[in-house]
């Protein structure tokens, strides 16, 4: 298979934090690559990093074979992203906001307009095209926050907490979007989540990541297999880190009355 | 403990407004207390003494009560407007869905958010009634007069502060309903300050003391004041003043009115308690959305001006988001409002007396283009993510300084032109060719200054989305770019580089252009290096 994601030795330092050490990751085409890890474990800076939105401290990356170094332009051509905390322009409307997108990405004018029109409809949103953003509720906004990531087509799509703020049926309109994205249309995902349903029954492969390095790469069974755990829950928390069930009421033990 | 709840509220207001200084939160207090101190027995004294024969020259003047009165309204109205501005800046329901959750009083929450403020309006309120009382010093009012006038100071501020608490706590319920309440409230915050700079020009112009010399006018503009509960204590001022140590001077009807100010602060701290179970309320009152009009002309003619194409839809996009926000547009009318008064109140120089048709150019560069500019840049230039999207896209960040020059200058020039031809027709005798000349001129210069202030925008960035901090990064460079013309005029004066000097023949008009044409390439060549320099920044953020 074709490696279209590489990262060697990708490490980037903010002062003595390391957001990012030394990430060693070959992600292929065609695949949908999961990346796991509790807060502050530096999936979003490695996002960032392979989208050329930030400069590795040391080591460096290919994405689908430019440098994230020296070929920045080539990475954001081919890469759609739909960040963690996107901002987008309350006072547009959804419609106007894709069309800003896709301008951004030098998507010519007909093609653009056809494809804001496409995406909205199949989102459900083609009926409040134009109402502007402010007014909208966090789950819609999320649905053309992705219709945004996909407007300029790109071949790579990295997505953070895709179905966060999504109700079951958007969430699962997601699910499927990102399964025909792989099979149908070739493209190849990299979704950071939390929720691990989802990450089981969306990815191919799955990497963990704590503390800014990869702890666990592979399938997941072969995650679980590593660990002796009984779930990829049980793998995730044997490798990260968890509470344990003794702890979880000691607050109450201070004789705190209620109300 | 429900009685204690209001103590609740009013720390957290203490601690909200102190969390930028949590370090030395524990020793605020003895510090403004130290620091209050130290300005009420030295510096206070030392600072009016400057002025102190001219204020003793006024306050036994014919002019001294309607001017008390009208100080006493100014900080009322300072006051007043510092309380629902800092409120409508930040319209959040965020906070008040929390507190409504707990069971705690309407009127608990409104105590302890206006004795939460309390502290930082004491701060103001004894800096000012300290000034007061070391201008009254030289006159030997005895202590129960210098008590009395601090007392009438500080019922009056209070006051102001609690009204305006409470019409802050009903608009801010009002608008946090609305999908646009938020902006409205930021564009309210702005606006509502017009008029009292207003009254600020005319004091400063002097216009307002000579019609108050004049007894009809001044009778007239007493009648008004005495309808306000600020000026209810200025008559006692003044007779203190005029009978130091007399405390029987005061009439039955100053004391009246002292009463009557009494009365005011009671009723309104009264019925501010009775109102307050509808200042906090997140019942909904409308859903209707706020929607996009299709593209009308003007947006069309944005795009073409963008180049068309993509550029033309950045173009028209970031300014459909810029001329959607009423909080962009309150700005706008901010400055031409503040602009039109330098004018009216001869503020600033040569702009009241147009007697040559260079004056409107040069009055007007000096402050009113450099305040333009900053202010437009300073509402373009927004939002540390929409940076992150720029720089998500190919060549995004080169797309993003573009758009933003483009857009600063299709809001700033049509404005600078505006003005400076309504200006130049002041003139007595114009031609049509200095009125041409002016406005192009202008409008270069404000295509100058716009490029250099947004190179400082992006050298220093401000992208807190809160209103405050936004204003603040406004305001400095705004400060950096009036006092850099100003250090640009006296540098080229110095070294002789004045056309009127090198072509002695050259007339005063054309030698005025010339002058500007190389201030004007100074200004956009910096203007470009700051650019350049704010681009490399932005391009490195993190």
């Amino acid at each position: 298979m074709k490696i279209v994601i590489q990262t060697e030795k990708l490490s980037k330092c903010y002062g003595n934090i390391k957001a990012v050490d030394e990430l060693d990751l070959k992600v292929f085409e065609g695949e949908t690559f999961g990346m796991l890890g509790p807060n502050g474990a530096g999936k979003t800076t490695a996002i960032r990093l392979l989208n050329c939105i930030i400069k590795p401290t040391s080591g460096t990356a290919t994405v689908k074979g430019h440098d994230i170094l020296r070929e920045g332009e080539g990475v954001k051509r081919i890469t759609g992203l739909l960040a963690e905390s996107p901002s987008m322009y309350e006072k547009l409307s959804a419609y106007e906001f894709l069309e800003f997108v896709g301008a951004l990405y030098g998507v010519p004018g007909d093609v653009l307009r056809q494809r804001a029109d496409d995406l909205l409809k199949l989102f459900g949103l083609h009926e409040r095209r134009d109402y502007l953003l402010e007014g909208y509720s966090r789950g819609m906004r999320q649905k053309v926050l992705i219709a945004a990531a996909l407007v300029h087509d790109p071949p790579i799509l990295f997505v953070d907490e895709p179905t966060s703020n999504l109700d079951p049926s958007a969430a699962r309109m997601v699910k499927d979007l990102i399964e025909q994205l792989t099979k149908r249309a070739d493209k190849t995902i990299f979704i950071c989540s939390h929720i691990l349903p989802i990450m089981e029954e969306m990815c191919d492969r799955i990497g963990i990541i704590n503390r800014g390095k990869l702890v666990a790469l592979g399938t997941v069974d072969e995650i679980i297999a590593q660990t002796g755990a009984d779930d990829l829950e049980g793998a995730y928390i044997a490798m990260t880190g968890g509470v344990e069930e003794k702890d979880l009421l000691a607050w109450r033990e201070q004789g705190i009355v209620g109300p | 403990m429900s009685g204690h709840k209001w103590f609740v509220i009013a720390r957290n207001e203490y601690r909200i407004s102190t969390s930028k200084m949590r370090a030395m939160r524990p020793y605020f207090p003895y510090l403004a207390l130290a620091l209050l101190a130290v300005y009420v027995a030295f510096i206070a004294p030392m600072v009016v003494g400057i002025f102190m024969d001219d204020f003793l020259a006024f306050i036994i003047s014919v002019a001294a009560i309607p001017m008390v009165q009208i100080i006493l309204f100014m900080f009322f109205f300072f006051f007043l407007l510092t309380s629902i501005g800092d409120t409508l800046r930040e319209v959040r329901t965020e906070r008040l869905e929390a507190i409504l959750a707990a069971p705690i009083r309407p009127s608990d929450m409104l105590l302890g958010e206006f004795l939460g403020k309390m502290p930082f309006y004491a701060i103001a309120i004894t800096v000012i009634a300290g000034s007061f009382v070391a201008l009254l010093n030289p006159l030997g009012l005895d202590m129960i007069q210098n008590a009395m006038i601090i007392v009438i100071f500080i019922i009056t501020s209070l006051s102001a502060v609690w009204i305006g608490t409470v019409i802050a706590s009903i608009l801010r319920t009002r608008l946090a309903k609305a999908v646009h309440g938020r902006d409205v409230g930021r564009a309210l915050s702005v606006v509502i300050a017009l008029p009292g700079i207003a009254m600020i020009y005319a004091i400063i112009s002097g216009d307002l003391q000579d019609e108050l010399v004049d007894p009809a006018t001044s009778g007239t503009v007493r009648a008004v004041l005495n309808l306000l509960p600020s000026s209810w204590g200025a008559e006692i001022f003044s007779a203190f003043a005029h009978n130091p140590g007399n405390i029987g001077v005061v009439g039955l009807e100053a004391m009246t009115r002292f009463g009557g100010l009494l009365a005011f602060f009671l009723a309104a701290l009264l019925l501010g308690t009775k109102a307050v179970n509808r200042a906090y309320s997140l019942e909904p009152i409308t859903f209707t959305a706020p929607k996009a009009d299709p593209d009308g002309p003007f947006y069309k003619a944005v795009r073409c001006l963008g180049g068309g194409g993509s550029s033309g839809i950045l173009l028209a996009s970031t300014f459909k988001d810029y001329g959607r926000r009423l909080e962009n547009i309150s700005w706008l009318v901010y400055t031409v409002a503040v602009i039109a008064f330098m004018g009216f109140f001869n503020i600033g120089g040569e702009s009241g007396t147009y007697i040559w048709p260079g004056a409107p150019l040069k009055a007007l560069s000096l402050l009113a283009i450099p305040m333009l500019s900053g202010f437009v840049v300073g509402t373009v230039s927004r939002g540390k993510e929409i940076v992150l999207l720029y720089r998500k896209s190919p060549s995004g960040m080169n797309k993003f300084m573009i758009t933003r020059l483009t857009q600063s200058c299709l809001v700033a020039v049509p404005v600078a032109a505006l003005v400076i031809a309504s200006s130049t027709l002041f003139v007595p005798q114009f031609t049509t060719a200095q009125l041409i000349a002016n406005t192009v001129w202008a409008s270069l210069r404000t295509v100058a200054i716009v490029a250099f202030v947004l190179g400082l925008a992006t050298l220093i960035p401000t992208f807190s989305d809160e209103s405050r901090t936004r204003i603040f990064g406004i305001i400095i460079n705004m400060q950096i770019v009036m006092f850099a013309t100003m250090g640009l005029e006296v540098c080229l004066s110095e070294l002789g580089l004045r056309f009127t000097r090198i072509f002695p023949h050259v007339d005063k008009f054309t030698g005025l252009l010339l002058d500007y044409m190389l201030v004007t390439a100074i200004w956009l060549l910096l203007g470009m290096i700051l650019l350049t320099l704010g681009r490399r920044k932005l391009d490195r953020i993190e």
